[in-house]
């Protein structure tokens, strides 16, 4: 193998630490002793959030699925999941309304648990319906 | 109970080949955001080296717009590329081979800071869309910044090391099992293509529930916004007049404008006098960091006009000072170039209607290309050192 690739990739990554340690010294220099206690425990608890909670959750839903659900409705069970698990996430902040003030009715105005409701059932019905149309091919070939 | 092991995850969809392909528009989602949290870092300096430009009208509209909407499809992104690559977090370091052993556990570091940056990057920066300030102590800004640079500098690194196998991945069939773990065998419950396809959906479904916050013909389609867009005059409102604590100084008949020079009171305007100043409309963008943003049409007198009748030539900053008494958008910084601009006003009007008081009535700043909260509300005095 040519070296040529090497080096870019050195220099790439050596761009790489440079950028982050100018934010580490950005948090170090612009933040005081208590901001930077609670920037660290927020850095730790998103990874504990996913490598923990999310991951063991998604984990235990797959087991439930192979344990309880028919084949032809794992497919679509899956797919249903990445999207309504994906975006459910996304929309905590509107769906609990955390931010909400009674002074200001411009602001998270929408009927959110609705809309999400709404995305719940699309993602049950292409379960149901996916499922019964998979079964069916399965049964028919 | 034992620790778990890269052997017992045996999906052949935790793999490189759908890791590298959910990882190349992930990178390019947090690309995206890292450029255009960049222009809103610049937007928002004071005084910055290189004036920030008055043009597009719509510029700071899009990329703010794009920060937010970016950062909302990298959500199932991560999430999805995380999953695929989850095993690895069970990897046993041999501390035994010296050397070796020492590059894998840096490189074990960097990816630690990598996923604990950007779970941070889009947890706090999705919290702060939606005004939710779950934090007590840090600055969002600030730490949003900072944290930017960090999980940017991460990412680099990241693919600095991956690169051989990102090449490999991506330059081969998606179902090649060449660069599998030789544990990942067994068939999953979807085809790897189809795993790809509602990672695409998630994001897709993430982009259309939240971009009409700032999108005119997505509105109805965004169910997840944190704004219909309705409010006073077609506008939403982000600080209200009550939140601002100007619900008295706002409304006292005795208000006027006070434009200072070098210090000393060069004119004193009260609505009346704005009033019979030469009226300008303009149609612009309340565009806010929180991603999202509504057109309006407001009518007042150019900044300019002001300046000029107090006595105050053009080319210097104004400072911007409002009724409101606490917080870091009290005073901001008009830069010369937006001071001088013809549509740059100290609005009276939108809609036709005099500003409701939630849109900073009696007058109010609105000018090109700026984030929403330095178009300063309730304002009580331009001051122009020369």
């Amino acid at each position: 193998m040519s070296r040529r690739p090497d080096v870019a990739r050195g220099l790439l990554g050596g761009l790489g630490v440079a950028l982050g340690a100018y934010g580490a010294w950005l948090a170090l220099t612009r933040q005081d002793t208590g901001q930077l206690v609670e920037i660290a425990v927020w850095l730790a608890a998103g990874v504990l959030m996913h490598d923990v909670v999310i991951a063991g959750v998604v984990l235990a839903a797959a087991a439930l699925g192979r344990r309880f659900l028919p084949g032809p409705w794992r497919a679509p069970a899956t797919l249903a999941l990445v999207v309504w698990g994906g975006v459910t996430l996304m929309a905590v902040p509107v769906l609990g309304r955390f931010g909400a003030r009674a002074d200001n009715p411009t602001l998270l105005d929408r009927p959110y648990l609705g809309a999400w409701a709404a995305l719940t059932v699309a993602a049950v019905l292409v379960v149901a319906v996916g499922g019964l149309v998979r079964a069916r091919r399965g049964a028919g070939a | 109970m034992r620790a778990p092991h890269p052997d017992d995850f045996t999906s052949r969809l935790r793999s490189p080949a759908v890791a590298a392909r959910v990882g190349l528009w992930l990178g390019i989602s947090f690309a995206l955001c890292f450029l255009t949290g960049l222009v809103s870092h610049w937007a928002q300096l004071p005084s910055p080296a290189v004036p920030f430009p008055t043009g597009p009208a719509w510029g700071y509209r899009a990329t703010q717009g794009l920060h937010v909407v970016s950062g909302c499809a990298a959500v199932p992104l991560l999430l999805v590329k995380l999953w695929a690559v989850y095993p690895r977090l069970f990897e046993r370091v041999d501390v035994r081979a010296g050397r070796r052993a020492a590059l894998v556990g840096l490189e074990r570091a960097s990816i630690g800071v990598l996923v604990a940056s950007a779970v941070f990057q889009l947890a706090t920066g999705l919290a702060n869309s939606a005004q939710w300030y779950p934090w007590r102590e840090f600055s969002f800004r600030t730490a949003h910044y900072a944290l930017a640079w960090v999980a940017i500098g991460a990412l680099v690194l990241h693919v600095a090391v991956k690169l051989p196998v990102i090449r490999a991945a991506l330059g081969a069939d998606v179902d090649d099992t060449t660069l599998d773990r030789p544990s990942a065998r067994a068939p999953g419950a979807v085809s790897r293509r189809a795993l790809l396809r509602g990672t695409w959906a998630a994001a897709g479904v993430a982009v259309l529930a939240t971009a009409g916050g700032t999108v005119p013909w997505l509105r109805k389609v965004s169910v997840l916004a944190v704004r219909t867009g309705e409010g006073p005059g077609g506008v939403p409102i982000n600080k209200t007049a009550a939140a601002a604590g100007v619900l008295d100084s706002a409304v006292d008949p005795g208000w006027a404008l006070d434009v200072r020079v070098d210090g000393a009171v060069a004119a004193r305007l009260t609505l009346a006098d704005l009033r019979a100043l030469p009226q300008h409309t303009v149609d612009l963008p309340i565009a806010c960091v929180e991603g999202w943003s509504a057109q309006g049409r407001w009518s007042g007198v150019r900044v300019r006009d002001v300046l000029t009748a107090a006595g105050a030539a053009g080319g210097t900053d104004v400072v911007v000072a409002s009724l409101q008494e606490r917080g870091p958008f009290t005073r901001t910084v008009l830069p010369a170039a937006f001071a001088d601009d013809e549509r740059s006003l100290l609005a009276l009007d939108l809609a036709g209607e005099p500003l409701d008081l939630d849109h900073g009535y009696p007058c109010r700043v609105i000018a090109t290309n700026r984030p929403g909260v330095l178009q300063t509300k309730w304002v009580a005095s331009l001051e122009v050192t020369t």
